[in-house]
């Protein structure tokens, strides 16, 4: 299986580069790399699903968008998310459904995606993104 | 990559990259440091970022960043921006996720030598009796038109609460709310991420700190701020939590837009911005007076519940257990000052990211009793080494727009940390320097830990040989909780 994420070096904060064959991937590794680092979900309990649906202006907007929404989601709900299946995928609109559980143990507070140097880039192999979360 | 030989040397102390060296500049950049903490600024992205702010309509004069200057996002953490109200810009990258996030100190009449032999018991009552660590909710629940008093009346909302006294006011910057907060500018979710975590510390770099002012430079001052040699004092650094990242998460999405309406054009999005004098421009100032009112209020109720357990464990021991506070300010804001520029009186707006205010004597809003000697400049170092105390200075007005450096800043980046240092042993190493220690989590701890930080003395060093603020007493920590 082709790598998801990692996580790159940055004083302050955090930073992760993402990666995805398409760009419905793209996005969907991104939520799975920032909750791998952020939490872990409780798989004894009932699943709990959302939707998301989002518009933004570009890709880059709306990849910011997505991934604060998730925060949103996982610090007023009290759930970590581990599956991400995008629906619709354009530069103007997000449709998401997305499964997890209820929060087990958190081990990082990220608490909002920057538009930091933040581009979404294609390589030979897909795209990739590179995103600085304050913590 | 911005490289030492692109800075030229103004004065001992005082580096600008002129606008000469990019073409999107309008103003230089100015970094304030030793040539050591020049080099270490070299290591990051921090001076890039510094560049990009001088690309922003309307600054003023220089951008500049403090000694302990390091990487952020949009501008580097230590930036400060000054922008005319007239034809600037505010931008709430530039004042960062975490609004308000700033520091207090409380002063007592206790001898440090009494309570040391107690510290462990000390620090394990505030952890359990100061709510911390990850995303932890507090015991304030605020209903929706609670949520809007806190919003608009910050510290006062807390103080008409019972915790803490009017004395607590008069001693806290903009007496603890900012003018021109408007609830209505702040989203139903941001208000939501803020309904039950006042009175909650966080994570990261939040600490409450049971700390003895090692010694004093300055008679004077320090009488004038109460505070002797052997004192017990107690440090709280914490900020507006969910409230006040969802306030800049919603500004920096929202005012993406308002970039191509005004035609501005920027070297990174996260510098987003708006006129400050446009309806846009409005809107963040009054959401962000708001967050900065939440944030006030929280360390306003963090402080009450400190009182109430250094109350508790010292009964018996000592006394009088009042605990004053000398001084709470922030350190992420954008205030309206005026300063002199062309020899004019000119109203700007000063983004302050990771830096303090440090009016020097008469200046307004200072507190009476401090009118004559300066505000108090509080820079938190790290856990291991020491804190200082210094007062703001008439030489901050003509150099930095009033503004000195917030702590120690980072040089190694936390997955560096967590790499090299593990939280157990660090908690050990501590412990045999009679520092007490507890957090939320090991890695957590490790990523605090002092090796992760610049030296404070040498920081400290900078902005007292510049003449921006003086230092009137260094402060060593006893006893810490980390979130």
């Amino acid at each position: 299986m082709s790598k998801k994420f990692e996580e790159i070096e940055h004083t302050a904060d955090l930073a992760i580069k993402a990666y995805g064959q398409g760009m419905r991937e793209l996005f969907a590794n991104a939520a799975y790399g920032m909750f791998a680092l952020m939490a872990e979900p409780s798989l004894e309990e009932p699943a709990c699903q959302r939707e998301v649906s989002l518009e933004a202006t570009d890709y880059e907007g709306l990849l910011v968008d997505w991934l604060n929404e998730l925060i949103y989601l996982h610090e007023v709900e009290g759930e970590t998310y581990s599956q991400f299946i995008i629906e619709t995928l354009s530069p103007a609109k997000l449709k998401a459904h997305v499964t997890g559980g209820p929060t087990k143990s958190k081990t990082k507070a990220i608490k909002a995606a920057t538009f930091h140097e933040l581009k979404v880039v294609k390589t030979g192999s897909g795209y990739e993104a590179t995103i600085v979360f304050d913590v | 990559m911005v490289n030492k030989q692109d800075f030229k040397k103004v004065e001992e102390y005082v580096y600008e990259i002129p606008k000469s060296y990019r073409p999107d500049m309008r103003v230089p950049a100015r970094l304030y440091a030793d040539e050591e903490l020049l080099e270490a600024a070299l290591g990051d992205r921090s001076l890039k970022q510094l560049v990009n702010t001088a690309t922003l309509p309307g600054v003023v004069k220089y951008t500049l960043a403090m000694p302990d200057i390091h990487q952020g996002y949009g501008p580097p953490i230590g930036g400060v921006i000054p922008s005319r109200t007239s034809t600037g810009v505010i931008s709430p990258g530039a004042v960062g996720y975490d609004i308000n996030c700033g520091v207090r100190l409380l002063r007592s009449n206790i001898l440090a030598e009494k309570v040391k032999p107690i510290m462990d018991d000390i620090v394990n009552a505030l952890f359990r009796g100061v709510p911390s660590g990850v995303g932890r909710s507090g015991d304030i629940r605020l209903s929706n038109r609670q949520m809007n008093d806190v919003l608009e009346k910050g510290s006062a909302w807390a103080v008409s609460q019972g915790y803490g006294t009017k004395d607590d006011l008069e001693h806290t910057e903009e007496r603890g709310a900012m003018a021109g907060a408007d609830s209505r500018k702040v989203s139903g979710k941001a208000k939501k991420r803020g309904s039950s975590q006042l009175g909650t510390l966080g994570s990261g770099n939040h600490f409450v700190e049971v700390a003895e002012v090692e010694e004093v430079y300055d008679q004077e001052v320090a009488d004038a701020f109460g505070l002797f040699e052997g004192q017990m004092v107690v440090w709280v650094h914490s900020g507006s939590r969910g409230l006040g990242h969802q306030v800049c998460t919603d500004y920096v999405r929202d005012l993406q837009q308002a970039v191509h309406k005004y035609g501005i054009e920027l070297p990174d999005r996260e510098l987003v911005c708006a006129p400050f004098d446009s309806p846009e421009g409005r809107d963040y100032f009054a959401a962000m007076a708001c967050a900065a009112n939440y944030a006030w209020a929280n360390r306003q109720c963090l402080a009450h519940r400190a009182r109430l357990v250094l109350d508790d464990v010292l009964a018996g021991l000592v006394k009088d257990r009042e605990l004053t506070l000398v001084y709470d300010l922030t350190h992420n804001i954008a205030k309206v000052e005026e300063h002199p520029i062309d020899g004019k009186p000119t109203e700007l707006v000063i983004h302050r990211k990771g830096a303090t205010r440090a009016f020097g004597p008469g200046m307004p809003g200072l507190p009476a009793d401090y009118r004559e000697v300066g505000q108090p400049v509080l820079i938190p170092g790290d856990m291991g080494t020491a804190s200082y105390v210094l007062v703001g200075t008439a030489e901050a007005m003509k150099k930095t727009f009033g503004t000195s450096c917030h702590g120690a800043g980072r040089v190694m980046s936390r997955r560096a940390a967590k790499k090299k240092i593990r939280g157990q042993e660090l908690q050990q190493e501590l412990e045999e320097k009679g520092i007490v220690v507890r957090g939320g989590s090991m890695a957590g701890l490790a990523e605090e830990a002092p090796a992760a930080y610049k030296d404070v003395d040498r920081v400290v060093n900078v902005v007292h040989s510049l003449g921006i603020a003086r230092k009137v007493a260094r402060v060593v920590p006893l006893g810490v909780i980390k979130g």
